[in-house]
């Protein structure tokens, strides 16, 4: 065996918090899923649209423009606390990473209580037509994932903050980060498929 | 980087290897098992049993139907079986078997040492067992699904299925999927980011292309299934949506359409593993490198594409715009060329090569003779004339049954024979091999042609009982014969895998003097599978002389260490620690599957899934000690 030729890689580092680790990768493929799975609900949108002459229903108050758009904002700014987590981690500043966590997790929390709070304002449920139910299905996944992802960035934050900051830490804050940018990024399109189709489509054919 | 001449001290330390790689003892280190080999054996093993199930179902429904007018099954326990069947085949036997071949063979083709996401890998196990045990178990309770497996509405709708049958299969449906992605995405990882140093891409055995197709075939085509399932026509039964309602504006077509969205990939998916086996077999069989391989890789991919295009050929007979229609025909004689291109490539192989007629072989000939029928017919029925004159009748039945059984089984069986050295350690008995592939081959033949002709004369399927005169006594009686004779062939098969694995003689490492990596490793592996990690330079690495190939050192084997390369060239990049064995994976399954299981009850059973899969997603992730991973 002595005769075989060695490539040594010991001197390559021993981890890598970047879009070359495989946690990355696992992390785009998941929002592949999870976006093909919305991408399918908003043909699901657009083609019970077409088969009905109405939409949404009469008697269904269309949701307030103003609410959303103006959850925008903490949603879209959250994205800065996100960068500053990952950028952090790339420079193992655990300081950082605690500012970027934070002030990701505040934002997502104010933009939580303003869909709460729409959510509770709509005059239609699933199960009104199906409008509602489209509606609501497409509401509630993105609200479920916002909040799932919400809770394993607090997650996140505590296990930095008890001192646990070590690779496969920074690489979970960056992946999260990675997550997160989708969450708001595949809500752009949703939220023009919600809100604004069926004030430019809607009413009677 | 450049391999360099060696030196002596630098081979790994086997027993601390061993230490590092090897699993906890006893029932919680059973159960906390995160190694690629023992997950992939139990994916094989548990889809085993389920083919076991699904072939009783079968036996049963050819009973029924061996003469006109049978009592054997009454019409509603008809319904139940056949719907059994179809599920129990596609989602709990034919889509993880593959996987856990994958699972198995990828790691070890590759040239790592486990795959990418073990945890994830062992979550996905254990969500797929639940689910297969939740739909059976609820089957002692008489919920039991009976519109058939793909459940159309408004058939499987809740005034036409009243109880719980129709909603335990929808959310059996989440469980599997939930499995295929989990498999998927850690297989797409490992084949792109884990590859030995030197395996281009264009050096990657052709069982590796063909999982990364299917997987990616999974990501794109699972979710919709879930959403067929679950969203549609679970939450119409039990939370009162309207997606497939058309009195509010719902619609029972949307449902075949998302469903045949994934339906007709998932043909795929079981189907493209499947051509990567026959691959293997036929380079290591001929001994000679596979013909025309950039062709060979770009046809699976094509067909990976094509099958996203073809859905509406399932849908032919619901009255959709005729110009759309011709669309899907186009489209479904297309996937003749990408598969037609295969079998050349195939036969070209053969003609060149020295071949050497093993029991596997015998299964590959099966294959190619069984799914060239089935292409032909597939031909056929993509022509909307006669698909309008053969829906729904036995004619399809046969159809795909030689595309599933010939496509997929056939390949399967073969495979099996083929890496039961390396499973094993021990060889299988090529003459009683060779002998359950004819019993199963004359089976398949005598049980599935005669379907063809009853078919045309207008038997459909999913009928219990036919009456007496109408000339389909023989024919159904002959496929009845068949099925037993299938049996018989299974058999064959069980005891020689027993009996070879018991007392069949020691392989050693190559028995076959294959081309792949998986063949450089002892039989069975160890578990960190190689001792150093082989660099490649051919696409054909084991014909390579050895002092031409080099080996990987200076990766840690006190720790569990990775290589981890270029997406393209497979040049390393860093190395990786992976995390070590956990019961996590498998408490966080069982808290989804409680709350899943809940679901079908009641909504709030979805918020006990989300806290209990929360909780143990929690501890899966909760850091290990020692707290840092130190370079």
């Amino acid at each position: 065996m002595t005769g075989r030729r060695t490539l040594d890689v010991s001197g390559l580092p021993p981890y890598d918090i970047s879009n070359q680790s495989p946690l990355f990768w696992g992390q785009v493929l998941m929002c592949l899923i999870e976006g093909s799975l919305l991408c399918m609900l908003i043909a699901t949108y657009f083609y019970l649209r077409l088969g009905v002459d109405v939409w949404p229903a009469p008697g269904v108050h269309l949701p307030s423009l103003t609410g959303p758009t103006v959850a925008l904002i903490p949603l879209l700014a959250s994205c800065v606390g996100s960068y500053l987590a990952s950028e952090a981690a790339k420079k193992d500043s655990r300081g950082g990473m605690l500012l970027g966590l934070g002030l990701n997790l505040g934002l997502a929390m104010i933009f939580l209580v303003l869909r709460a709070i729409e959510w509770n304002s709509l005059n239609f449920t699933w199960a009104s037509d199906a409008h509602g139910s489209i509606f609501w299905t497409i509401l509630f996944l993105h609200s479920y994932d916002i909040l799932a992802d919400v809770l394993m960035t607090a997650v996140l934050l505590v296990i930095v903050a008890s001192g646990h900051c070590g690779p496969r830490q920074r690489i979970g804050v960056h992946v999260d980060s990675v997550l997160w940018y989708f969450l708001v990024g595949i809500w752009i399109p949703l939220y023009g498929v919600i809100y604004w189709a069926p004030r430019l489509i809607g009413g009677s054919r | 980087m450049t391999p360099v001449a060696s030196q002596p001290h630098v081979y790994a330390d086997l027993d601390v290897l061993r230490r590092t790689w090897s699993s906890r003892p006893g029932l919680l280190g059973w159960l906390s098992e995160i190694n690629h080999k023992a997950i992939g054996r139990r994916y094989i093993l548990t889809a085993f049993i389920f083919l076991l199930l699904g072939g009783i179902e079968a036996l049963l429904m050819r009973l029924q139907l061996a003469k006109p007018e049978n009592t054997f099954l009454a019409a509603a326990r008809y319904n139940q079986i056949f719907t059994l069947h179809g599920t129990t085949m596609m989602f709990l036997f034919a889509v993880p078997v593959m996987e856990g071949m994958g699972i198995y063979l990828v790691p070890l083709m590759v040239g790592t040492r486990n795959v990418a996401f073990p945890r994830l890998n062992a979550f996905g196990y254990w969500m797929y067992l639940a689910g297969g045990l939740f739909i059976y178990g609820c089957a002692f309770f008489g919920m039991i699904p009976d519109a058939g497996w793909f459940a159309y509405p408004p058939l499987s709708g809740p005034q036409f299925s009243p109880g719980k049958g129709v909603d335990v299969w929808a959310q059996m449906i989440t469980f599997t999927e939930v499995s295929a992605l989990c498999v998927a995405v850690e297989l797409i990882v490992t084949i792109l980011k884990m590859r030995a140093p030197g395996m281009s891409l264009n050096r990657m055995p052709t069982f590796c292309w063909s999982m990364l197709v299917q997987s990616f075939m999974i990501i794109f085509a699972m979710p919709a299934v879930m959403i067929a399932s679950t969203v549609f026509l679970l939450n119409d039964r039990t939370l009162g949506t309207h997606f497939v309602n058309p009195a509010e504006g719902g619609d029972p077509l949307l449902y075949q359409h998302v469903f045949w969205f994934f339906g007709h990939p998932e043909v795929y998916i079981i189907f493209l593993p499947a051509l990567g086996i026959v691959s293997s077999i036929l380079e290591t069989h001929t001994r000679r490198q596979i013909f025309g391989y950039p062709a060979l890789v770009l046809s699976l991919v094509g067909n990976g594409f094509i099958a996203f295009g073809l859905w509406v050929h399932h849908m032919f007979a619901t009255g959709l715009p005729q110009i759309g229609e011709a669309y899907f025909t186009a489209a479904s004689m297309m996937i003749a060329i990408t598969s037609g291109v295969q079998i050349f490539c195939w036969l070209a192989t053969l003609w060149t090569g020295r071949l050497r007629p093993t029991a596997a072989v015998h299964f590959v000939f099966g294959f190619i003779f069984i799914f060239v029928m089935g292409g032909m017919t597939g031909v056929m029925l993509a022509s909307i004339p006669l698909d309008l004159q053969t829906h729904d009748t036995f004619f399809v039945v046969a159809h795909f049954h030689y595309v599933l059984i010939g496509g997929a089984l056939f390949p399967l069986f073969g495979g099996f024979h083929y890496w039961f050295p390396k499973f094993t350690g021990r060889l299988i008995d090529e003459t009683l091999g060779k002998l359950s592939f004819w019993i199963l081959f004359v089976g398949f033949n005598l049980t599935f042609f005669p379907m063809h002709w009853l078919g045309i004369v207008g038997m459909t399927r999913r009928v219990y009982t036919y009456v007496p005169g109408l000339g389909w006594e023989h024919a159904n009686l002959l496929a009845t014969i068949g099925a037993f004779v299938i049996l018989s062939g299974g058999l064959v098969f069980i005891v020689n895998v027993l009996r070879s694995r018991r007392s069949g003689p020691r392989a050693g490492s190559d028995p076959w003097d294959a081309s792949t990596l998986e063949w450089e490793t002892t039989s069975p592996p160890p578990p960190y599978n190689f001792p150093n990690l082989p660099v490649v330079p051919t696409r054909t690495p084991l014909w390579t002389p050895s002092a031409e190939r080099a080996i990987v050192t200076g990766l840690r084997e006190d720790r569990r260490e990775i290589l981890i390369t270029s997406v393209l060239d497979a040049q390393p990049h860093h190395r990786s620690v992976q995390p070590r064995p956990s019961i996590w994976p498998m408490l966080t399954a069982l808290g989804f599957s409680v709350g899943l299981a809940g679901s079908i009850f009641a909504f709030y059973w979805y918020y006990v899934a989300s806290v209990l899969g929360m909780v143990g997603l929690i501890g899966w992730f909760w850091p290990e000690r020692p707290l840092e991973v130190k370079p």
